[in-house]
């Protein structure tokens, strides 16, 4: 059965009163409790990606040995607000010659692609809002919208340099697709159930009770993983379709204004939503480490170690950007086709056969003894 | 009531709706903030300074094409080992590992023996080599 | 509640993408319609209770094949997308003429004909089934199928798409220059 975030906050006593406030109707006091904790989850993920913004600027500055913004607000730290303010107020230019519909239409199912994704993120074992029974499979299958979203918008701008960019990150999106799907395949084995629930559940907080040293398939599988997901948010070192220096801007040259501004915060949610998944698969999600108690302080703890490894693992994505050169569209995908594929598919062989012969122990299991 | 297995569809839906709201309400808040001074020339699409001359939508090379059908390929593949991989702990644990683990890397095996034809033909190449395109000049 | 609210949506979606694949000219439109519909069908898929055909859907139909449809329109190319065949009335031709829509009501009638006859014949001794809360999950579900009853039927997919990707590969080589 599907657990949400509801069916946890029924355990506690504050949810009868709050029944008793809606007149016992269970379905309207859910919505609400669910629309309330979407705001959260919304507003707290714009902030990282506005926080994103000034994050990468501070440390690509740290990185090339300069201050980066330091005028607005102490440290800088304004400098998103500002950034918000010039993309609302700058004008909205459409080419004359472009598809106006699916203009429109591009930013928006970037966007939904990548709002569908929160809904499953694993926060803290109780704060989960949908805890599908297939939540990867779910969170894979919708951020293949993301894609379409960059081919109708390279499409629709009718201008050679979005078209290029388009259908280059398209094919680009839709390539590395494959060897994340193959990656997540080895972690579902291992997990016994595609649920975020199941996945982070059969982890630890120590690492060694973490999945990427479960087995030595299963540390491929995570660097697979990073490098195919880096890929498909179209970051550097793979951000062919909107590369500064080989196409202007790739699929959103034509864009000005808010609607850039939608491409943007969707690239941005996307990496911390792909680091969260990494995080929750490999590194052991929220779990705490030694403590098991089950009060609802654990839950903030639980919060507070998930989005520590989430943002360590944004930071490093941060760091790879501007340390790295960019690839060739070439070799981009003889990358994904040629290296990656056959290296994921070898790890998901190497996990079943594991599985069977080990009898699904990890490594410090069979070392330590298992207890 | 909503049946308990329907719980978990709601904040999918609420979630879409916010991305839709968030999309229109911006859209409204720069209809209504910013400058709208349209002209020609800011209107014809942008080519680092020289006028465009005729329409992007040409023709396309047909190795995108090649791309998407691989992909399509191994992505009903994957979709159906997902189901297998998610019992594979399970029969493991009945005792019947051995069993499932034959069936899945049969199944894999097929599409190994795929990946490799498309290699070895040259599907695989963004760019066709020279050696390759020479080697069919010499048949 | 929700669960109308969610089937009204998802079938409006679904049958106002399919007509709208129809009756537009343009044919990226089209595809992004036909999109639209899919979804749709998701959506029906999941108020059914079916969460991995849903999620399937999504991923291969909307992830691939409607992704595929769009390069297939790109590499046709041609200057703009618009069709501007039209049949008799002055609507797209696919919108179809008189025989189209004769031929379409007799078997619409014949269909409703025999689905009559057959749900007659059913309802008679159908059992009321109460939707239990303990909803196990159609994954594990499916899995067991595919490895006990249908493992020679999990196979042969995999050598059907074996199949399918050596003759796309033949199809979408470049021909030799003779």
């Amino acid at each position: 059965m599907n657990q949400t975030v509801v069916s946890y906050l029924s355990q506690y006593e504050f949810y009868d009163f709050l029944l008793a406030l809606f007149r016992s109707n269970q379905g309207v006091l859910a919505f609400t409790l669910y629309l309330l904790l979407a705001l959260i989850i919304v507003g707290m993920c714009a902030t990282i990606g506005g926080l994103g913004t000034y994050a990468e600027r501070k440390i690509s500055a740290d990185l090339q040995a300069r201050i980066g913004p330091n005028r607005v607000g102490p440290y800088g730290l304004l400098q998103m607000l500002a950034d918000g303010v010039k993309m609302m107020t700058k004008e909205d230019i459409m080419p004359f010659t472009a598809d106006k519909k699916l203009f429109y239409l591009a930013p928006l199912l970037c966007l939904t692609g990548v709002f569908a994704t929160l809904a499953v993120l694993p926060f803290s074992s109780g704060f989960i809002m949908a805890d599908l029974n297939v939540g990867i499979f779910y969170l894979v299958a919708i951020s293949s919208l993301v894609g379409l979203g960059v081919f109708l918008g390279g499409y629709a701008s009718n201008s050679k340099w979005s078209m290029l960019g388009g259908m280059r990150g398209a094919s680009q999106i839709i390539s590395y697709e494959i060897p994340v799907t193959i990656s997540i395949l080895a972690i579902v084995l291992l997990a016994g159930g595609m649920g975020f629930g199941t996945i982070v559940g059969r982890q630890g907080g120590l690492p060694h009770e973490w999945f990427m040293f479960h087995n030595p398939f299963a540390f491929i599988a995570f660097f697979v993983y990073s490098v195919g997901a880096l890929a498909e948010t179209n970051r550097a070192p793979f951000d062919l379709p909107e590369a500064e220096s080989e196409l202007v801007s790739g699929y959103h040259t034509e864009y000005t204004g808010m609607r850039f501004g939608f491409f943007a915060l969707a690239e941005y949610i996307e990496v911390f939503v792909v680091c969260g998944v990494a995080a929750s698969l490999f590194l052991g999600g929220y779990n705490v480490p030694g403590i098991k108690l089950d009060i609802l302080p654990m839950q903030a703890a639980q919060f507070v170690i998930f989005m520590t490894k989430t943002l360590v693992l944004y930071y490093v994505v941060i760091w790879i950007r501007w340390t790295l050169p960019r690839l060739r569209v070439d070799q981009l995908m003889s990358v994904c086709w040629k290296y990656l594929t056959p290296i994921a598919i070898f790890n998901l062989m190497g996990c079943a056969i594991w599985m069977v012969v080990f009898n699904g122990k990890s490594i410090a299991e069979l070392v330590l003894g298992s207890h | 009531m909503i049946p308990a297995q329907f719980d978990a569809l709601m904040p999918i839906v609420i979630f879409m709706g916010l991305a839709i709201l968030l999309f229109f309400g911006g859209h409204y808040l720069s209809v209504v903030l910013a400058p709208k001074k349209p002209s020609h020339l800011k209107s014809t699409p942008y080519e680092c300074g020289e006028l465009p001359v005729g329409s992007a939508w040409s023709m396309f090379n047909v190795r995108f094409y090649v791309v998407g059908l691989i992909f399509i390929i191994f992505d009903v593949e994957s979709v159906l080992m997902f189901p297998v991989a998610s019992i594979f702990r399970e029969l493991n644990d009945m005792g019947q590992g051995g069993y499932a683990l034959i069936i899945f890397l049969s199944f894999i095996s097929v599409l190994i023996e795929g990946i490799a034809y498309c290699w070895k033909k040259g599907d695989l190449d963004w760019v066709k080599s020279f050696q390759h395109s020479h080697k069919k000049e010499n048949k | 509640m929700f669960l109308q609210f969610l089937f009204i949506s998802s079938a409006v979606l679904t049958v106002s993408c399919a007509l709208g694949v129809l009756m537009v000219k343009n044919i990226m439109h089209s595809c992004v319609f036909l999109l639209g519909s899919l979804m749709g069908i998701a959506g029906l898929y999941a108020t059914l209770g079916a969460d991995f055909v849903a999620i399937t859907q999504i991923m291969v139909y909307v992830g691939g094949v409607v992704i595929l449809m769009l390069f297939a329109v790109m590499l046709t190319g041609g200057n703009d997308f618009v069709s501007r065949a039209q049949n008799l009335l002055g609507l797209p031709a696919s919108m179809g003429n008189k025989w189209t829509y004769a031929i379409g009501l007799l078997v619409g009638v014949v269909f409703l004909l025999t689905n009559i006859q057959l749900i007659r014949g059913l309802t008679k001794a159908l059992p009321v089934k109460t939707i239990t809360n303990e909803f196990p999950s159609t994954v594990t579900q499916i899995g067991h199928l595919l490895v006990k009853d249908h493992v020679l039927a999990f196979e042969m997919s995999s050598v059907l798409l074996l199949g399918a990707l050596v003759g796309a590969a033949i199809i979408a080589r470049p021909r030799k220059q003779n």
